[in-house]
């Protein structure tokens, strides 16, 4: 068996595949299938200050080779997590991430600033949703702002801090080089594209909120470009995410700079994915005769 | 709840537009109640979400599971060409189901494709004083009639099945000749909505199995919802897949 572990700005991971927000809930749901235990770390539901009730139905529409969603943040609000599903999470023996989301920067300061006394073992920074109006994409899209949110959350942040970054942007490279230089721990990457769903035959929009996240394998090669392209850029680590399916996609994030990767879409297509992906990983890396799977990380060759 | 590799019985038209697949899944069926669903993997790589299908009939001995699915789109295209043999990825079964314990008469409701989830709430639930009633578009789309284990009335849209009504009209008129304990139903959003109108303007316990996009299947993506009204007048949305997708007729707006 090949070493998957890693350190993720400090923080030990058995493995590099991370669940990725808004596809697991809070683990609860997948655990009654397998022990989540075997995964390198959860990235749990977005959180906000307050509970929010989320977009109306319908909130899912399929695309070619992927999907479309319009959740919008729904979640019990960070106060609940910290008493009613934190404690469990806790006892899992995996990485805990906690997405944070809000309307202004006060609020990110706020949910850092509540989350520092916990167990929560790292930060994600969510600049970067598309489905609400407020839902801090306003932070995420020009450099200036990533910059001015991070340096604002980090002075009230405890745990290393992940931003997670749009890829509804010019030049997603600008966005990473500004959360490094404000002291961004480490940025993921990507949140879902921008896209919308016609109900050609009633002529009118499938989602209820026009507009959705594009995620699924159809996204893999723009995340992979990214995330390349991000590498290149900055020092901090990088968490890369957008379609992966299998061990190999894992792989292929790995060599274009990633440290770790988040899984998403792919438990909804394979509710197993997550562990499989680990155990693919691991039967990549051995006929690579690669020892240790962070070996992998930005050796790829390009021309 | 298991995900397995079922193996394909039958898989046939069962009348027009809709395919009647058997499922030979005895780790499914054996944790099986009325009103569940399993969450199907589209025989394609390309197709990312799965399908919820409710189940129509499940018989633990034999270890099968009996579906209807209407192919609508590229995925359920899919699923309805299996061909016997074949073997079809499935996570279930999932789900609230129906409850008709202690009702001593029942009244189900089914519309077009909602009868499926309804023939297995009859197998499970009818009494000798429920009835069953049936709406379909016309006598080519009717099924789940024959082997039901309550007399069925059936209406159409076009009068080429019963009478020419929506299927609330016998629904009326057998409530007005004996009220029943407990009205089940699945069907289209109208449908639900008229039978919901119904039984919360006569104070008659009913429970609405709801269809809606979906996810994971298993309430972890809150992809699939329906606006859920507490005592308080407040309300949240709750998931279809796991809270449902049976609920109490009083207990959802279905305008969302």
């Amino acid at each position: 068996m090949a070493d998957l572990s890693l350190n993720l700005c400090g923080v030990a991971l058995k493995n590099p595949v991370i669940a990725a927000s808004g596809t697991f809930g809070f683990g609860r749901e997948y655990d009654e299938l397998y022990d989540i235990g075997q995964l390198g770390g959860i990235s749990v539901k977005g959180l906000s200050l307050r509970p929010r009730t989320g977009n109306p139905p319908s909130r899912i529409a399929e695309t070619p080779s992927g999907m479309l969603n319009s959740v919008g943040l729904q979640n019990p609000g960070v106060e609940s997590f910290i008493e009613h599903d934190l404690p469990w999470l806790l006892t899992k023996n995996v990485a805990v991430i906690a997405n944070i989301t809000g309307t202004s920067v006060e609020e990110y300061c706020k949910m850092a600033e509540v989350l520092a006394p916990t167990g929560v073992h790292l930060l994600e920074m969510n600049i970067s949703c598309p489905n609400v109006h407020e839902g801090g994409v306003a932070f995420g899209v020009k450099p200036e702002s990533v910059y001015a949110i991070t340096k604002a959350v980090k002075q009230f942040a405890r745990q290393p801090l992940i931003v997670k970054l749009t890829p509804n942007v010019a030049d997603i490279t600008e966005n990473a080089m500004a959360a490094q230089e404000a002291g961004a721990d480490a940025i993921s990457m990507i949140n879902t594209l921008t896209g919308i769903a016609v109900d050609v035959h009633k002529r009118r929009m499938i989602l209820r909120n026009n507009t959705g996240g594009l995620s699924g394998p159809a996204v893999r090669p723009v995340a992979l470009r990214m995330v390349w392209q991000s590498a290149q850029k900055v020092n901090i680590p990088i968490v890369g995410m957008g379609g992966i399916e299998t061990g190999e996609d894992a792989a292929a994030f790995m060599l274009c700079g990633a440290q770790a990767v988040m899984v998403g879409t792919a438990n909804f297509t394979d509710p197993f994915a997550c562990p499989r992906i680990v155990r693919e990983l691991d039967a990549y890396c051995q006929a690579q005769s690669v020892a240790r799977a962070q070996e992998l990380v930005g050796t790829l060759q390009a021309y | 709840m298991q995900e397995i590799n079922a193996k394909v019985l039958s898989c046939e038209p069962l009348c027009a537009g809709l395919t009647r697949i058997i499922l030979h899944a005895p780790e499914i069926a054996a944790q099986a109640s009325a009103g569940q669903f399993i969450h199907m993997l589209v025989p394609d790589s390309a197709h990312v979400p799965r399908r919820p299908i409710s189940l129509m009939a499940f018989d633990r001995q034999a270890g099968t599971l009996t579906l209807v699915i209407q192919a609508k789109g590229r995925g359920t295209q899919l699923l309805c060409a299996m061909k016997a043999g074949d073997s079809v990825r499935c996570l279930g079964p999932l789900g609230r189901g129906f409850d008709g314990q202690g009702a001593e008469t029942i009244y189900f409701v089914g519309g077009g494709l909602g009868v499926a989830p309804i023939c297995g709430a009859m197998d499970s639930f009818a009494t000798a004083t429920s009835r069953a009633f049936f709406g379909f578009r016309g006598a080519q789309y009717a099924y789940g009639m024959t082997q039901a284990p309550c007399p069925v009335t059936a209406v159409s849209d076009d009068g080429t099945l019963g009478e020419r009504a929506l299927v609330t009209k016998p629904l009326l008129e057998a409530i007005g000749e004996r009220r029943p304990d407990l009205i089940m139903a699945c069907g289209p959003v109208p449908m639900l909505a008229a039978v919901q109108a119904i039984a919360l303007e006569q104070g008659i316990p009913c429970q609405l199995s709801l269809e809606e996009r979906m996810g994971c299947g298993i309430g972890a993506c809150l992809g699939c919802n329906v606006k859920a009204l507490h005592a308080d007048g407040t309300w949240s949305y709750k998931r279809v897949c796991k809270d449902g997708p049976v609920f109490e007729a009083k207990e959802v707006d279905l305008r969302g």
